[in-house]
């Protein structure tokens, strides 16, 4: 038992989490990595459902991995993008560190994470395409990729359902 | 309200301005007028992030106005090399800055005036702040014509570009900046705004050219000081706010806890340089030796402000595939600055002990450094 949870444990640091392993054991959340998956209880870790802060960034977990992106109301908001400042692979955030920012119409938007993780992609099509961020936000315009590491907080971020709400009471 | 605790010092500004405390007070709500003593560029963007960062804005507004000595002003994701004249910044002694706001470069004297609009993000409104300067324009000469642009830009007569707008937008707080030529020297404006530098690709935010006029030739009466204050009394009975314009040094660690260090960290080659997007230079050059003519082609990767690759072509018959490969080695890694390189080269120079070579690569590290 112990030799498979040290080797349950090596396969999630491949994957980039960082919390001991009976941290990983206390939440099966995030076990999506390993056969434990399909047993999970978090919807919001299983179903890549979008969540949102309320700073207007997305983020939608598969796999222990969450992908970051601006929502619709916030790239309508924007204005036309025209350069994209992302991190550097490897960079560890804090849940609301700045990890970047976007300029549009002579502005520059910092963005900052939804969650606690390491970033283990950046969208590298935003270089030559900063406008995709506008075109396709939910899709091809996605900032980050980053590991989860405190699936909790996904829990303390709002629904698609909660963010339109929110967005209708802003404009009220 | 809320006081975050650095706010304190904050507090104290009356004791410094000579101002009673019956004139000057914090009010919860309403605006503030600030006015820096400082014309260092750092000093005064250091004040903007420490405003940024520190002042609760969220039923506060604050009108930041400040001039610089001569300085080149580029956006936050802007490329110095495509952006202006380095070489002459350099022998001018024209500092260069970066902002943390988007757009484009500009470029400061005394003749310029900037304003910095802090609101919260919700009240963030470029287009409001900027009708605020054209009736204060007017308020002084309502003959002038002067209009906003979709870009922001102010234009004077329909055609002259009197001032420039830039933004940041944080999580709870945001700032507009805008430039206002005043008396600025516009033979150094557009000298120094030319780019030499050829062969860069970047993604980097270009700026948008235009044909610029001061205030001053328009209306030769005019002076900084007038403009200034017109500003400051729309902008006062604009936000109900006191017609004080409370004078500050942004360089008074003691009224601002922390600014030192913001403003170090503006003037670090990391920020100036170093936060250039990656771009790449591709260059033919002329070599001209003991009356041959030779081209050497050059090509290097530049990411954070260092030289990620490098190639450079040069003729074997005229140096040593090896001498050539050494000075790639040595400057990879480097900074893209002519000063680190000067450094470089000269430590590999002194390995060199025949002096025909010698003078060929010599010959050849100058050329690489007109680059930079």
């Amino acid at each position: 038992m112990a030799v498979a949870a040290a080797a349950a444990w090596r396969a999630l640091q491949r994957v980039g989490l960082s919390r001991p392993p009976s941290a990983f054991l206390a939440r099966p959340g995030c076990g999506a990595a390993l056969p434990r998956r399909r047993l999970g209880t978090s919807p919001a870790l299983l179903l890549a459902a979008r969540r949102f802060t309320d700073k207007h960034e997305w983020i939608a977990v598969e796999n222990c991995i969450g992908t970051v992106g601006i929502s619709n109301f916030a790239q309508e908001a924007l204005g036309d993008v025209v350069y994209c400042s992302l991190p550097e692979i490897g960079m560890k955030l804090n849940k609301q560190d700045e990890f970047g920012a976007l300029e549009s119409v002579k502005a520059a938007s910092e963005l900052y994470s939804p969650l606690t993780g390491e970033v283990t992609e950046i969208n590298t099509a935003l270089a030559d395409n900063p406008g995709l961020v506008n075109k396709s936000c939910y899709q091809d315009g996605w900032l980050i990729k980053m590991t989860v590491d405190n699936p909790s907080e996904l829990d303390e971020l709002m629904s698609e359902e909660a963010y339109e709400k929110y967005i209708k009471s802003m404009e009220d | 309200m809320i006081i975050r605790p650095s706010m304190k010092k904050f507090f104290q500004l009356h004791h410094v301005l000579k101002i009673p405390s019956t004139g000057f007070k914090w009010a919860p709500k309403g605006g503030l007028i600030l006015q820096s003593v400082s014309q260092d560029i750092y000093h005064n963007l250091a004040l903007e992030d420490w405003i940024h960062d520190t002042v609760d804005l969220e039923n506060r507004q604050v009108l930041f106005l400040w001039r610089n000595s001569s300085t080149v002003v580029i956006g936050r994701h802007q490329n110095p090399w495509q952006e202006c004249n380095l070489k002459l910044m350099r022998q001018n002694g024209i500092k260069l800055a970066r902002r943390r706001s988007g757009g484009g470069t500009v470029y400061h004297d005394l003749g310029n005036i900037n304003l910095t609009f802090f609101t919260s993000r919700k009240r963030y409104e470029r287009m409001e702040n900027l009708r605020l300067v054209v009736k204060a324009l007017k308020a002084l000469r309502p003959q002038l014509d002067v209009q906003a642009t979709a870009r922001c830009d102010l234009l004077l007569n329909g055609i002259f570009k009197i001032s420039g707008t830039a933004a940041k937008l944080g999580r709870t707080v945001a700032y507009h900046h805008c430039t206002l030529l005043c008396n600025t020297d516009k033979r150094i404006l557009s000298s120094v705004l030319k780019s030499p530098y050829n062969g860069i690709k970047s993604n980097a935010t270009p700026s948008v050219p235009a044909l610029v006029k001061n205030l001053l030739e328009e209306d030769p009466t005019l002076t900084c000081e007038m403009l200034l204050g017109a500003i400051a009394e729309e902008y006062a009975s604009h936000n109900h706010a006191d017609n004080h314009i409370i004078v500050i040094n942004p360089a008074d660690e003691t009224e601002f806890p922390g600014i030192g260090n913001k403003a170090r960290e503006l003037q670090a080659w990391d920020w100036l340089y170093g936060k250039t997007p990656k771009f790449s230079i591709s260059k033919c050059l002329s070599i001209v030796d003991e009356q041959s003519c030779l081209d050497i082609k050059i090509n290097m990767d530049v990411k954070n402000g260092k030289i990620e690759t490098c190639n450079i072509d040069v003729p074997q018959h005229w140096l040593p595939q090896a001498m050539c490969d050494k000075l790639k080695d040595s400057l990879i890694g480097s900074k893209f600055c002519p000063t680190e390189t000067t450094t470089v080269v000269n430590a590999l120079l002194r390995t060199c002990a025949d002096y025909k070579l010698y003078s060929k690569w010599n010959l050849l590290c100058q050329k690489v450094l007109t680059l930079m």
